[in-house]
This record gives C-alpha cells, sequence and structure tokens, in this order.
C-alpha cells in the first residue's frame, strides 16, 4: 500500500529529477550560453542564478509533499502494525 | 595590517565559543536533553561540506578559469533531490545496525568483510589527507595576510613577546588534535554520535556565511554599485575573459563540467566527513527531508557573492590573478576594513575547522576498526579489559590523521599539487558510490564485486589523477606522463589507452568509473553471495520490509548467561556502558537477568551483543570477537527443527527428548513394583542428560514432610538432610505449595539462604524442581541438579523435565490402583471363602420323616449374610427344625455359624429343650461373639412325632409361622428370646404346641420380609402370611418356591440384598 501511494510521487520525483539533470547539462546550457547581458549581469550567470532557487523551490515543495505522505503513511502503519498484533 | 596578538586573542576566544558550545551540547546530551537534534541544526552541519575551498578556492577559480565551481554546488543541489529515498535509506540501515563509518557500511554490506573495511579505510585515508594539508595551509595563509598583508609566502612567525618561532599551521593542528579528541573521543559510544562536535559544526556554518556574505555585501555593494555594475565593468575592461562567464571554453568544455557535477553529486555523499555527519550524526530521519532544500540554499547564498568578488578582485587588482584565491580577505584588508577581515579570516578558519575535525574523527573511527582492531584481536587472545586501550587508540588516530596532513602540507610546500587536491579527493569519494548504491539496491551485489571494483578503481585514480599531480609539483619526472609507462604512450596517465582530448577530470573519471563500476557488475553476476551476505542483504536492501517475525530458527548450545554477555561487551566498551545498553535492552523484553533464559532469546541477545560492538569497533570485528567469545566456550549455532509448530528444539535435541519422554511412559506401563519404576526414571533420565543428581520426592502423608523416595548421586551428607518441610524456605517446599515449577539457572542468585547453604555446599551450578501432580493435586517434587553448567534449564527444558514429572505421578498413581485392586480382591476372595463355608453347612437334601413333609431353601444374596438351616432327627422320634441369621459378612461369621451347627448337632440330642439349647448357645459364644462383635439369630423348633407337640424358643429371629387347618388362620410363634452375644446370661423362653393335619410351619429369615420393592417398600410380615393363608397347601417345595418367585416379582430383582431362607414343614394325615 506503501508503494502505491508513493508511486505517482516517485513518477513526478523522476520527472523533475531528470529534468534537472538535463537543464544543468549541455543541450540547455547551450541555449543560455550567449554572450548577452541581461539587467546587466551575463546570461549564462543569469540562468544558475535564477534556474537556482526555482530547483530549491521545487525540492522545497517536494518535501512538503513527502512530509505528508510520510505523515498518512506512518498513521496507516500504525493501523496496520495494530492489526497485526491482533492476529496470533 | 593587524597586529598578531589581535589575531589571536580573536581566534582563542572563538575557539573558547566553539569549546563553550561543543561542551554545553554535549552536557545536555548528558541529561538527555538534546540541543542538536532540530532539523535546522542538522542542515547546518552538512555545510560542513564548504570547507577553506570553498572560501578561497572558488574565488580563486572563478576568477582563473571561470564559472565550473558551480559543479561543486550544482551537483549536491541535484542529489539532495534523492535524499529522501536515498539518504534515508542508507540513515534507517546504518542506524538498525549500528554503523558507525562509511567503511563500516561498506564492510557491513558484504558480509561484515574485514578485508573490504580495511581497503576502504585505507583508499580514504589516502585521498583525504591531502585535503586536511589544504585546510590547514588555507588557515597559515590567511593568517599570515591579515598579519603581513605583503607577504607571499611564508609560514613561521616571530612572536615578539615571546622570542618564539612558530608555525600557525602547526598550532592550528594542535588546537584542532585538541578539539577533535575532546569532542569526538570522549568515550566509546556504542553509537558514534558527538553532539557537541555537531553543534561547533553548526555554529562555525552560521560563521561562515555570514563572513563570506558580509564580504560579498561590501565588495559588491561597497566597492561597486551592484552586480550588474561589476560584470559590466569587468567586460569592458577584459572582454578577453569573457569566457570565464560562460561554458564552452577549452578549459570549461561541456563535458568538463558534467565530470565536475558528477563527482560533486558523490562526493557530498560519500566523502568520510560527509558521510560522518550527514549518516551517523543524523539524529531523526525526518531532518532529511528540510535538508533537502535547505542545505542547497545555503550553498545558494554562500556562493552568490563569488563571482562578483571575484571580478571585482580582478579589477582592482588590474586583471592579476596573483593571490586570487584570497581576494575575499585582501580586499577588505586593502580597502580599509580590517574588522571584517578579522571576520572573513574566522569564517575561513571555521570552514577549515570543521573540516578537518570531523574527517579526522572519521578517519580515525575507521582506522580503528579496520585497520587496527583485526590486528588487536589476534594479539590479545586472553580476554583483558581492552575498553581503555581502545579510547585511547581512537584519540591517538585523531591527532595522527591531523599530523599527517601536516606533514603532508609541510612537503608538498607551495606546489600546485594542493590547488587540486580537493577535486581529487572527490574523485577518490566518487569510488565509494557504486558499493554504496549497488549494495543499496541490488541483491546480486556480491563482496567480490564491491572488493574488486574498488580496488581497481583506486589504482586507475592513482595512476590517472595522483600521478600527474606528483610530476607537476616535481616529486616523479615527466616521462611517465609525457611517454607513458615503461614508455607505453597507450598507458599515458593522462590519456589512457588512447583516450586524448579530455580534461583530467573527465578522463580520470571516465576510467575509474568504467573499471570499477565495470568490474563490480561483472563480478557480482559472475559470483554468489555467501552465507553472511545474504543476512545482510536483507538487512540492507530490504530495510524497509522486514520479515514478520518467525520462531527462532537457531539456537546456541551451552549458551552464556546475561552477565557474560555483559562482562564481554564490558571489556570492550567499559562497564558502565555495557550496564546502561543491557538495561535498554532488557527493559524491552521479559527475561530475568539472574541467568534465567529461554532458547529463544539468547540468539536475539548475542546479535544484540554483536551490534552493541559493532558500534565501538566496527561490525566485521564485532563479529569476530563474538564468534571467538562463543567457540571458546564450546557453544555453537544449531538449525532448529520446528516440531508441530509449537515445540522449537534441535532435530537431535529433539529426539533425545522425546525418547526419553517414551522411555519413561514404557516403564511407568512395566507394572513393576513402584520403587522400581522410580529408580528406572531416574536412571532414564540422569544417563540421557547427565544430570549429577536427581530426586524424587513424596509427600508422606503422616509425618507431612516431602521425604526421598528415589535418588541418583546424592552424598550421604546431602541424603541425610535430604527431607523437607512444606514450608517455602527451600524451593522444593516452594514447587510443592504453589504448585509450580522453581528453576534456578545460576546458583549464584539464590535467594532463600536455606537452599543456598546446601547448594553452594554441594557445588551445585544449576536446578530446577518441578511438582508431581496427581490429578491436578501435587503428590511430591522431582528435582535435578547439575554441577557443570548453568542455564541448562531452558523453558523447552522445563517442559520435557514437567512431562517427566508427570510420568512419575502416573507411575505412583497406578500403584496406589494396584494396592486399592488388590485389598479389594482380598476382599472379594475373603467374601468368595465365607459364601463356600456359609453354604457348606446347609443340608444336602430334605429327610423323610413320618408324617410330615419339609422343605427348605437358601438363596444366598450377593454379599453374604450368612444364613442357616437345619433339619435334626433324633432317634427318639424327634425332629428338630433350626433356622439362624448371623450378621456379619465375613469369613469370620461364616466360622461362627459353622460352629453353631456343630455345637447344636452335637448337643441337641443331650437338650430336650430348646430354651436350654439357646442358653448354652448363648453361654458358649458371648466370648466369641463379642470379640467379633457378631450377634446371631436363632428360632429353635421341636417337633415329636407320637405327641405332635412342637416346643419352640427364639433368639430374637423373625417369628415363625403356623398355618392352622382348623382356625384357617395364622399364627405368629415368637417367644421372647435376646439375639444371642448379647447377653452373657440369659433365660430364654419356650412355647409349646399341639399340630394337627395340614398345619404348616413356615420358618424364615428376616431377608424375605426386608425385601424392598422400588419405592423402598418392605415385603413385610403381612404379605407372608397372605402368601401362606393362600398356598398352604402347596408342597413344600413348591410352597417355598412361590414364595421366593412372589418376593422377586414384589422387588422387581432377581436378585436379593439379603439372604432369604425358608423352611416348610406340613403335617400330613396319618
Amino acid at each position: 500500500m506503501k508503494m502505491e501511494r508513493k508511486l505517482p510521487l516517485t513518477d513526478a520525483w523522476v520527472i523533475w529529477f531528470l529534468l534537472g539533470v538535463v537543464m544543468i547539462n549541455y543541450p540547455f546550457l547551450h541555449i543560455f550560453n550567449k554572450n548577452v547581458l541581461v539587467f546587466g549581469i551575463p546570461l549564462t550567470i543569469l540562468y544558475f542564478f535564477i534556474g537556482w532557487p526555482v530547483s530549491i523551490f521545487v525540492i522545497y515543495l517536494f518535501s512538503i509533499y513527502l512530509g505528508h505522505d510520510s505523515a498518512r503513511d506512518s498513521s496507516n502503519n500504525d493501523q496496520q502494525s495494530g492489526s497485526d498484533e491482533e492476529t496470533p | 595590517m593587524i597586529p598578531v596578538s589581535l589575531v589571536v586573542l580573536t581566534s582563542l576566544l572563538y575557539f573558547g565559543v566553539l569549546f563553550g558550545v561543543a561542551f554545553y551540547a554535549d552536557h545536555q546530551r548528558k541529561r538527555g536533553r538534546s540541543v542538536i537534534d532540530n532539523a535546522a541544526v542538522y542542515s547546518l552541519s552538512l555545510a560542513v561540506y564548504c570547507t577553506s575551498w570553498t572560501f578561497y578556492g572558488s574565488v580563486g577559480r572563478a576568477a582563473t578559469t571561470g564559472i565550473d565551481f558551480l559543479t561543486i554546488y550544482l551537483g549536491p543541489t541535484l542529489i539532495a533531490f534523492s535524499w529522501w529515498f536515498l539518504l534515508r535509506k542508507i540513515v534507517r540501515i546504518s542506524k538498525e545496525q549500528n554503523i558507525v563509518s562509511i567503511a563500516d557500511f561498506i564492510s557491513s554490506r558484504y558480509g561484515k568483510s574485514s578485508a573490504l573495511g580495511a581497503i576502504v579505510t585505507i583508499f580514504a585515508v589516502l585521498g583525504i589527507m591531502p585535503y586536511i594539508a589544504l585546510q590547514l595551509k588555507a588557515v597559515a595563509r590567511t593568517f599570515d595576510l591579515l598579519v603581513y598583508p605583503f607577504a607571499t609566502t611564508g609560514t613561521t612567525h616571530i612572536l615578539p613577546k615571546f622570542d618564539l618561532h612558530f608555525d600557525s599551521a602547526l598550532v592550528v593542528a594542535m588546537i584542532l588534535g585538541l578539539f577533535g579528541v575532546l569532542f569526538g573521543a570522549r568515550h566509546l559510544d556504542a553509537s558514534e554520535r558527538h553532539e557537541g562536535l555537531v553543534a561547533a559544526i553548526a555554529l562555525e556554518s552560521v560563521v561562515k556565511i555570514v563572513a563570506f556574505v558580509a564580504a560579498g555585501i561590501f565588495v559588491t555593494y561597497g566597492l561597486f554599485d551592484g552586480f550588474g555594475n561589476i560584470f559590466t565593468e569587468f567586460l569592458t575592461r577584459f572582454p578577453e575573459r569573457e569566457h570565464l562567464l560562460r561554458l564552452g571554453s577549452a578549459e570549461n568544455s561541456y563535458a568538463h563540467w558534467l565530470s565536475m557535477t558528477i563527482i560533486s553529486m558523490m562526493a557530498v555523499m560519500f566523502l568520510p566527513r560527509q558521510f560522518h555527519i550527514m549518516v551517523i550524526e543524523n539524529c531523526r530521519e525526518e531532518h532529511i527531508r528540510s535538508a533537502m532544500w535547505r542545505f542547497p540554499a545555503y550553498m545558494l547564498i554562500i556562493n552568490l557573492f563569488v563571482i562578483p568578488i571575484a571580478l571585482g578582485g580582478l579589477l582592482l587588482n588590474h586583471g592579476s590573478t596573483l593571490n586570487a584565491d584570497f581576494f575575499v580577505i585582501t580586499l577588505p584588508l586593502q580597502y580599509g576594513q580590517p574588522w571584517l577581515a578579522l571576520l572573513v579570516f574566522i569564517g575561513g578558519f571555521s570552514a577549515s575547522a570543521g573540516m578537518v575535525m570531523v574527517s579526522s574523527v572519521a578517519l580515525s573511527t575507521m582506522i580503528l576498526n579496520h585497520l587496527l582492531m583485526p590486528i588487536i584481536l589476534k594479539v590479545h587472545t586472553k580476554s583483558q579489559n581492552l575498553s581503555r586501550l581502545l579510547i585511547n587508540l581512537k584519540r591517538l588516530g585523531i591527532i595522527a590523521v591531523i599530523f599527517l596532513g601536516y606533514l603532508y602540507y609541510r612537503l608538498l610546500g607551495e606546489s600546485a599539487a594542493l590547488v587540486n587536491i580537493g577535486l581529487i579527493s572527490f574523485v577518490a569519494a566518487t569510488q565509494f558510490a557504486p558499493a554504496v548504491i549497488g549494495g543499496l539496491y541490488w541483491r546480486q551485489a556480491t563482496r567480490r564485486g564491491a572488493t574488486i571494483g574498488l580496488t581497481l578503481g583506486f589504482i586507475v585514480w592513482f595512476y590517472t589523477l595522483l600521478i600527474p599531480t606528483f610530476v607537476q609539483s616535481g616529486w616523479m619526472s615527466a616521462s611517465i606522463v609525457e611517454q607513458g609507462l615503461w614508455g607505453l604512450t597507450i598507458l599515458k596517465p593522462t590519456e589512457l589507452f588512447g583516450l586524448s582530448g579530455f580534461d583530467l577530470w573527465t578522463h580520470s573519471l571516465f576510467w575509474t568509473m568504467f573499471v570499477n563500476l565495470g568490474s563490480y557488475l561483472a563480478i557480482s553476476l559472475l559470483t554468489k553471495p555467501c552465507e553472511a551476505e545474504l543476512d545482510q542483504i536483507r538487512k540492507f536492501v530490504d530495510v524497509y520490509n522486514p520479515l514478520p517475525i518467525t520462531t527462532e530458527r537457531t539456537r546456541i548450545t551451552r549458551a552464556p548467561t546475561v552477565i557474560e554477555f555483559v562482562d564481554l561487551m564490558a571489556k570492550f566498551i567499559g562497564k558502565k556502558q555495557a550496564h546502561a545498553s543491557i538495561s535498554t535492552y532488557l527493559g524491552d523484553s521479559e527475561i530475568d537477568e539472574k541467568g534465567s533464559l529461554s532458547e529463544v532469546e539468547l540468539p536475539k541477545l548475542k546479535r544484540f551483543t554483536e551490534l552493541t560492538l559493532a558500534g565501538s569497533v566496527g561490525a566485521a570485528p564485532a563479529r569476530i570477537i563474538i564468534d571467538k567469545y562463543l567457540s571458546a566456550r564450546g557453544s555453537h549455532m544449531e538449525d532448529v527443527f520446528d516440531l508441530f509448530g509449537s515445540v522449537n528444539i534441535s532435530r537431535t535435541a529433539s529426539r533425545e527428548q522425546l525418547g526419553v519422554l517414551y522411555e519413561a511412559a514404557h516403564t511407568v506401563a512395566s507394572g513393576n513394583d513402584l520403587q522400581s519404576i522410580l529408580d528406572e526414571i531416574l536412571k532414564i533420565f540422569t544417563d540421557q542428560f547427565k544430570f549429577d543428581l536427581c530426586v524424587i520426592r513424596i509427600l508422606d502423608e503422616e509425618r507431612q514432610t516431602l521425604t526421598v523416595r528415589s535418588q541418583r548421586g546424592m552424598t550421604s551428607e546431602h541424603f541425610g538432610e535430604s527431607e523437607r518441610d512444606l514450608t517455602a524456605d527451600t524451593f522444593i517446599g516452594e514447587t510443592y505449595l504453589t504448585n509450580n515449577v522453581s528453576v534456578v539457572n545460576d546458583s549464584d542468585f539464590i535467594s532463600k539462604p536455606k537452599t543456598a547453604a546446601i547448594i553452594h555446599r554441594e557445588k551445585i551450578l544449576s536446578f530446577a524442581h518441578a511438582p508431581i501432580a496427581v490429578e491436578g493435586q501435587p503428590i511430591g517434587v522431582l528435582s535435578a541438579f547439575s554441577r557443570t553448567a548453568k542455564g541448562i534449564f531452558t523453558s523447552e527444558f522445563v517442559e520435557l523435565f514437567t512431562s517427566l514429572a508427570s510420568q512419575v505421578g502416573v507411575a505412583w498413581r497406578n500403584a496406589q490402583q494396584t494396592d486399592r485392586l488388590i485389598t479389594a480382591r482380598e476382599q472379594q476372595r475373603e467374601l468368595a471363602i465365607a459364601k463356600d463355608i456359609q453354604l457348606g453347612l446347609l443340608p444336602i437334601k430334605v429327610p423323610d420323616f413320618p408324617g410330615v413333609r419339609l422343605g427348605g431353601l437358601c438363596i444366598p444374596a450377593k454379599e453374604v449374610g450368612g444364613d442357616y438351616y437345619d433339619y435334626l432327627i433324633h432317634e427318639d422320634g424327634r425332629l428338630d427344625l433350626v433356622i439362624a441369621d448371623v450378621s456379619g459378612h465375613n469369613v469370620g461369621a461364616a466360622l461362627i455359624m459353622a460352629e453353631t451347627r456343630t455345637l447344636i448337632r452335637s448337643r441337641s440330642d443331650k437338650f430336650t429343650k430348646p430354651h436350654e439349647l439357646l442358653r448354652e448357645l448363648n453361654q458358649f459364644f458371648y466370648d466369641d461373639l463379642t470379640r467379633a462383635e457378631l450377634f446371631i439369630t436363632l428360632f429353635y423348633l421341636q417337633y415329636q412325632a407320637g405327641t405332635r407337640e412342637i416346643s419352640f424358643a427364639s433368639a430374637g429371629h423373625s417369628p415363625t409361622l403356623l398355618w392352622q387347618a382348623r382356625n384357617r388362620q395364622c399364627l405368629r410363634l415368637d417367644p421372647e428370646g435376646l439375639i444371642i452375644g448379647v447377653k452373657e446370661e440369659f433365660t430364654y423362653e419356650q412355647e409349646s404346641l399341639t399340630l394337627e393335619d395340614g398345619d404348616v410351619l413356615l420358618l424364615y429369615t428376616d431377608g424375605v420380609i426386608e425385601a424392598e420393592n422400588e419405592s423402598h417398600e418392605l415385603f413385610g410380615e403381612k404379605r407372608l402370611i397372605e402368601l401362606l393363608s393362600e398356598k398352604h397347601q402347596l408342597a413344600p417345595q413348591e410352597l417355598i418356591d412361590y414364595i421366593v418367585e412372589q418376593v422377586r416379582i414384589f422387588s422387581g430383582h432377581h436378585n436379593f440384598q439379603d439372604d432369604v431362607s425358608l423352611v416348610v414343614m406340613q403335617v400330613t394325615q396319618q
């Protein structure tokens, strides 16, 4: 039961993780790797220093969801372990 | 320029604060509270990742090679995303298995392999020592810069006041060593948690970020006009350096970027100090969740100002990259902010100190557990208290590691080698990744795979990274790099097997991972996990799916007691720790600490002991210790045979035990006398289980004590005081009184003084008593004693013992019943004899006598009643009829009747008068009857054939009935007379009558009239009279038969309660 509920979350996690890998590597980087200044800041650097906080925020959201998930799971597990104790 | 004294003072002050915080945290821990048990502190402690390399190295790198330093922090951010799955699993396993270092983790996963642990330790030390050197160098340099800002090199200083040469790095090394020992090796904690250390690290992280951001703000907004301003200015002045701000250049290729990202991802988890602080020091898995974003946030903030500072430094130093590393401290110094510079120094110092302290503790633990412990265990074969030795070795290790780092730093000097050392260490840490991550998820991963993978990985690492840097620093000749090993170009360290065109890091990462991961996978697939590994695989890979608790599958023979396990632990972790651990463990289960253990609990206790020891000395040494200890005692693990699902005893033991019960049952059923049976049972029992002493005691009803009925092995002295009262003073008495088994598995712990005295005198080590019960009531006690071993009476064995006691009870009950049976049979024999005698007394046939017809019948009842009747014919034409009934149902009564008959027969000639005869009978038999407590009733009638006169007397007998033909009426002949045997002298009444034709006399015993029917109605005299009146004309025998039938019909039974006797005399016509 635990695995079933985590699956949607795990799927989402995998997607974001792979996205993260892609976005800090060559093909994507190349898009932003231009000698352009935006607000006086080079594009590449801006890309990182905006993308980075965004990623952190995504992780933050995940940590919230994981918290709800594990709270639900732990209460379920308590129920489960309770019923386990009843069976001889 | 800041005065040395000020710098020193500030530093010492700062150290004081650190010490204080650490001390406070440890103190709180002792009191049960935890200062560090919150997510913020955990996340801050992870920031130990940001060492002086972050502080200074990043800026230097940004100024010289560009933004690739960002990968060092982007990588960890990416992998932090996976921590809830990856890191949490590692933490869960480590807590459960009491793992204390990364070497422990790897060694433990692959079957607690000592070899693997040693390999990991050696590589870790090789890889990290240079990194420590780097930190010490940073502190020394920044110290110099503060004090002598214009010096470029030089690390020795002269303290003016004391005229001493000192090397700041050495001083730092010493102080850090002291800190490490104080807060990292206070005692051999069975879990390697160091709260004080973690608290200090967290504080340092705060100082680091504050200092760096302060410096950053100063440069960006103090010296320039913000971010945009810096970039614009830089690009205007140094347009040719714009590549620093982008990727894709030769130095900053995408491949390089990717490699660095990967390397950092692995390093943040598998550097020994990271593993230690992330996994071992983790308080709660919950904290991982928030660390997942807090730690990246920390890294983001601290890195915000790296590029501005770098560019600003370049701008302000006219593009010179000299000492670019230290822009962050020189800029404030140069531009009038000495306090800020001091703050930055302290910040950088924090960064270095954190890394050195945690690394030294982690490495020292690994060295002790995986390099030194195996040697110690081989050398110290005798059991001694090793806990002092171990903790001192640990402390020595910490100091040694730091000083080795210092030596490294002194030896390599200012060589370029140090700059790259950070990344080299990262690649080294990456080598652990396959073994750890594979071990977490891949069941097929085997020890050989991991060992070979790691070893090959490190060899390639050494060859592709270390050798080129040695060449760069001038230690080795350049020929090996230029021409390859032994002149083979294909073996060029930087272009192995012809892979050219990549930077050092990508090249090295590729080849190390190729051989490491490749051989790990290949060899794991080709080999099978061994026995020890299988267990560990389950514990690691399946840590989230624990198996349901099954019945124990192994047992330990000749197992140690709890106390002995505790003593073993104390030898390694000290008495206090050992006792604390065992109390926590025992608190959960119901083991009596005084030596009584059930077979199921013993393997659990063994595992607990091993786990506890592992926390201090590592998993592999702990296993060796336990195995050696058990084998020295002659104990070993046995497989368990699950018999009927309820009895868990080993295959051979079950046969033994069942065999004993079978033989005992066989003996009990053998029908021998009780004593032989008891002796035989004890013999079977002691033969099988080699008990030194066995005793059966049975309750003596009269004296109310338990006396010995059978024993084997008692000394005469013991036997002399072998009786036991029914009190709870002794275990035997208590067993009897409570009808419950008493077990003492360790005679050192006897609560009853009386028993203790005997037990100790007889040198008994363990014993047990079981109540012998018959139908639930105790009748005795079965006891078994051993002089050779403690702890024999496990709960399974006690079950057998109790069964045996009940066998003894069965034997005893059988004996009782047999006795009763014999007694009953004897009684029956007696009754049968009496009946025979009685029947022999009766007349065989009816005699002929002129003028009368006679008939008589005696029907004996089931219980002998003792009736008697007789016809006596005399020469003078006299016929005597006598009928008698004796009380008592035994041979004695029958014999008395025989005597009576004899007396009557011999005397009736002489006595012509019935009452005289009766008087004589009474006198004669008075004594005998009184002594035997018997009575006789008797009716005597004399008939004179000529005169047809009858005279009669009665001794308490039922009245004789006379049917008189003339009146057609029944007359009751009932002369007064006392039952014979009551009074010694008595005069009996006598009456007379004359009979006529057709008169019928009926003599009977009270069995007739006392016959009962179902409603407890008696047949009664009245009915008899009626019958006689009705059927008087029948022939005597027919009349008798008819009466008997009527009585039978009346009573509803064929058999009578009492003997029934009838005599009929009919007077016929002449």
